[in-house]
């Protein structure tokens, strides 16, 4: 990364910190309540409005039913607040939804609540920003128009935010939460003050609404069903145990707590307004403000606190999109490390977030809330199926893990998370009925189909394991193969020489060349007179006579030996672009990449070392070969073997990690296998393998001349395409950084996957 | 409201420079802890630092050494004849005491040390 991008990047993301500050990312209660609870405290700016909405189907004396309504959602809330504090006590290490119901009801369970939560997350984004948007458009109606581009722009912010890391959003979002929760209360306080003397009336009280359907059950079901949005956020806080300060359980319980006693008596206390100020809400009319918007201009008279109000509320709104952020990035890298998902996702960024799943599911929100226009009441349909679902399956779940602890009062909680799993399947049930047309059956496709793909990511990471560790090769048992060199002379130049120079100091068994060009023989003749070179006639593109001159050789050779094509490559400057400016070259690399006995060996060189009065096809003194290594297993064995079959003058293994327990295992499993050769495990605790190699590499101060580094890379190359994806892109990255330092040669050695 | 100063000396502190900051921190709490700089050849010493590199050497007599850096130098601890990893891992703290002598390129070197080690020393 050049200086000027690195600064950019230091700006708006922030400085990129160690490993070791990670702990320092904790959250005490009080952060930790706006962090996580923000999005089930914001649901009260939309949830009495989604009730209202149903309700005026069946005229305006129905929409009085709000306030049981309510209360009956009260209800419900506290019985799952109630259940998830059992849940937080006995998972104590993060009891998300989906460990829970994986650990207890088998695979499929802990699949079904996984996909369900990760929809949720994009649909937390989608609704919130959505309805956080109409709060601003209801303060200010000029921006009506601008509404889409409003809300896709708050993603985008939200999105920066997060990317920074979790403690300085959760700084950054206290003050909005705390400041909804005091302003919804002062409107509620002074709601009821002036109720004293006559209820001030909402702007649309006048409205005479006709009833287009009976208050049947089945309408007071479906009202319910639409305040049930008030229950969501709730698992956020099981989910996100882990972030908490010590102790971690009792911590997350509180906040529960908490965040029960402010939800229902905000919720309630705004139903009751919406009642007595007689707002009237309904579907289809433009320009209309949201409930809250209407029930804070007749209680303040409009004036400045009804903008105070109007700005909290979008501004808990964003930042209840935020919850999300907090929970998908975690639960994808959960995924990622039971294989359920590519092991990208593992990975944290810069600033030690899992940057790979916020950019996605920031993509998918906006790509949600564009399609659906930013309407609010159609993205809210889509909702709550999979909070239902993974409430439901989390609290069975904890209840067979009580029956198997058995720790002292056990059946009591049992009891709680039993009563809550029954509630909650119920509401799952009447949540499904009464959305299912009007878009939630869309949710219901998805999740066997998150399903199916996370299981085919399963399946394909355990045979590729498997394969990895296959007892067919063991290193005590092998013979040594013999080296076979191929150098591909494109043209005579200095890169070209210098290939000569480092085949001959590696003194395989037999050396040859191949051109696709008959004009070189000569100059060849007087500059390796020792080494064969064939032109390359015949047929088809070059690529494809060199892969068949390959093959051809292929056959004669031993099983246990190596083929490797020797490609020299004079950059024209250190800049990036220049891997690009040979199509053909890179073409041929790749497809031989995929030829399976074939190894190639990069020897390339910037067009700025020349120096005429050096001869680069004499061999360099010493050659210091670097196998990397991230696992002991098959492809590293054959790296190794590889490296074995090079004349050099020290070979050793180096690994790049910064996980404490896994570089110890690291170093178990080398010490078990005993592989004759040394290895150095260095910290990367930036996470750029690519610069942590070129710094180590620059130790050896290499030339390219007297003294050189060959690096030698294990790759993974698999059958289908499609599955490239689940193997990171590790090779290609650290390539780039390898290229352009001086006297170093860079050798792939595939491995070709069976599995998938 | 932090001072302009302090804004710009924070935006312009490398990530090492926080880092070593956080572990002179750590040694604070440590008693006859000294720093690795100041240390010289023959001179026994009680050092405290995080694990930076790792080297196992299974040739001849396994050998596993440890980089420790402490934010003012950085040493090695060498246990021979040993081919177990036992704890030693990438960002452990080590706290370890013996001998100091002279390594292969001038950087000091405890053989087969008095340790202990600590688990995320990097925030007490």
């Amino acid at each position: 990364m050049n200086r000027a991008t690195a600064v950019f990047k230091r700006i708006v993301v922030g400085r990129p910190m160690s490993h070791g500050e990670l702990q320092h990312t904790l959250l005490p209660k009080r952060i930790a309540l706006p962090v996580f609870a923000s999005d089930a405290l914001s649901s009260m700016s939309y949830a009495t409005q989604e009730v209202l909405l149903v309700l005026a189907l069946a005229g305006t004396a129905a929409l009085s039913m709000v306030v049981p309504i309510s209360l009956a959602v009260s209800a419900l809330l506290a019985i799952v607040i109630v259940s998830y504090r059992q849940i937080v006590k006995a998972y104590p290490g993060g009891g998300g939804a989906y460990a829970v119901a994986l650990e207890n009801l088998g695979m499929y369970p802990g699949l079904v609540v996984a996909g369900a939560l990760l929809i949720d997350y994009v649909l937390t984004v989608a609704v919130s920003i959505t309805a956080g948007a109409d709060a601003v458009v209801s303060a200010f109606p000029e921006m009506l128009e601008h509404k889409l581009g409003l809300t896709i722009g708050l993603i985008g912010l939200v999105t920066l935010a997060n990317l920074r890391g979790s403690k300085e959003s959760g700084r950054l979002f206290a003050v909005p939460t705390y400041g909804f929760v005091l302003s919804m209360y002062l409107l509620i306080g002074t709601g009821i003050v002036r109720c004293l003397g006559g209820c001030p009336q909402a702007e649309s009280a006048h409205l005479e609404l006709e009833s287009v359907s009976l208050l049947a059950p089945l309408l007071l079901l479906r009202a319910f069903a639409a305040g049930t949005t008030a229950l969501t956020g709730v698992e956020a806080i099981a989910e996100g145990v882990p972030v908490f300060r010590y102790p971690q359980s009792k911590n997350a319980a509180t906040t529960l707590t908490v965040l029960g006693c402010l939800s229902i008596s905000m919720f309630i206390g705004l139903s009751w307004l919406t009642d007595k100020t007689n707002v009237v809400y309904i579907e289809h009319l433009e320009g209309q403000r949201t409930v809250v918007a209407q029930v804070a201009n007749a209680v303040f008279g409009g004036g400045p606190m009804f903008f105070v109000v109007q700005v909290m509320t979008a501004l808990i709104l964003v930042l209840a999109a935020n919850t999300a952020y907090t929970g998908f990035p975690v639960l994808a890298s959960i995924l990622a490390k039971d294989r359920f998902m590519p092991g990208q996702f593992k990975n944290r960024g810069d600033r030690l977030v899992y940057s790979n799943g916020i950019v996605i599911l920031a993509a998918l929100a906006a790509l949600l809330v564009y399609a659906f226009k930013a309407n609010l009441t159609n993205l809210i349909q889509l909702y709550l199926v999979g909070v239902f679902l993974s409430f439901t399956l989390a609290q069975f779940g904890t209840v067979l893990r009580w029956r198997t602890v058995r720790t002292p009062g056990w059946e009591r909680s049992a009891i709680i998370n039993g009563i809550g799993a029954a509630v909650t399947g119920i509401v799952l049930i009447v949540v499904v009925v009464t959305k299912f047309g009007r878009g939630a059956w869309g949710v219901i496709v998805a999740i066997p189909i998150l399903i199916f793909l996370m299981r085919g990511i399963h399946t394909h990471y355990a045979e590729v394991s498997e394969e990895l560790a296959s007892p067919a090769r063991k290193p005590a048992e092998r013979r040594r193969g013999h080296q076979h060199m191929v150098i591909y002379v494109r043209q005579l130049d200095a890169a070209t020489a210098r290939a000569i120079g480092v085949v001959r100091s590696m003194r395989p068994a037999d050396i040859s060349a191949i051109t696709p060009d008959p004009a070189t023989g000569a100059a060849w003749r007087r500059l390796a007179p020792e080494v064969p070179l064939t032109v390359l006639s015949g047929r088809g593109n070059v690529r494809k006579r060199v892969r068949d001159h390959l093959l051809e050789r292929r056959q004669h050779l031993g099983a246990d030996d190596f083929l490797t094509l020797v490609v020299p490559e004079l950059l024209g400057s250190r800049h990036l672009l220049e891997v690009f400016r040979r199509p053909g070259l890179t073409r041929l690399k790749a497809s031989l990449l995929t030829t399976p006995g074939i190894q190639l060996l990069n020897v390339p060189m910037v067009r700025d070392e020349i120096d005429p009065s050096v001869d680069e096809a004499v061999e360099p003194a010493r050659n210091h070969v670097l196998v990397l290594v991230s696992g002991v297993h098959n492809a590293t064995l054959q790296a190794i073997e590889y490296a074995e079959s090079l004349t050099a003058t020290d070979i050793r293994a180096v690994s790049f990690g910064l996980d404490t327990a896994e570089t110890e295992e690291l170093g178990n499993l080398w010490l078990d296998a005993r592989i004759p050769h040394p290895l150095e495990i260095e910290a990367s605790p930036f996470r750029d393998i690519g610069l942590s190699l070129r710094d180590y590499i620059r130790q050896f101060e290499a030339d390219g001349v007297n003294r050189m580094v060959t690096v030698v890379m294990p790759e993974f190359v698999v059958t289908k395409k499609r599955h490239q994806i689940l193997h990171g892109q590790t090779a290609l990255i650290v390539k780039r950084h390898v290229l352009f330092e001086r006297g170093v040669s860079a050798v792939s050695i595939p491995y070709h996957l069976k599995a998938g | 409201m932090a001072g302009l100063g302090t804004v710009f000396r924070n935006l312009s502190r490398t990530p090492d420079e926080i880092r070593a900051e956080n572990l002179r921190a750590w040694q604070g709490t440590l008693t006859d802890v000294k720093p690795i700089a100041s240390l010289k050849s023959r001179e026994r010493a009680k050092v405290a630092g995080v694990i930076q590199n790792i080297r196992i050497d299974p040739r001849g007599g396994t050998s596993i050494e440890a980089t420790i850096i402490d934010g003012t130098g950085h040493m090695v601890a060498k246990w021979l004849g040993r081919d177990r990893m036992l704890g030693i891992g990438l960002g452990m703290g080590l706290i370890m005491e013996g001998v100091c002598g002279g390594g292969s390129q001038g950087e000091l070197v405890i053989l087969n040390p008095e340790y202990s080690l600590v688990s995320n020393p990097e925030h007490g």
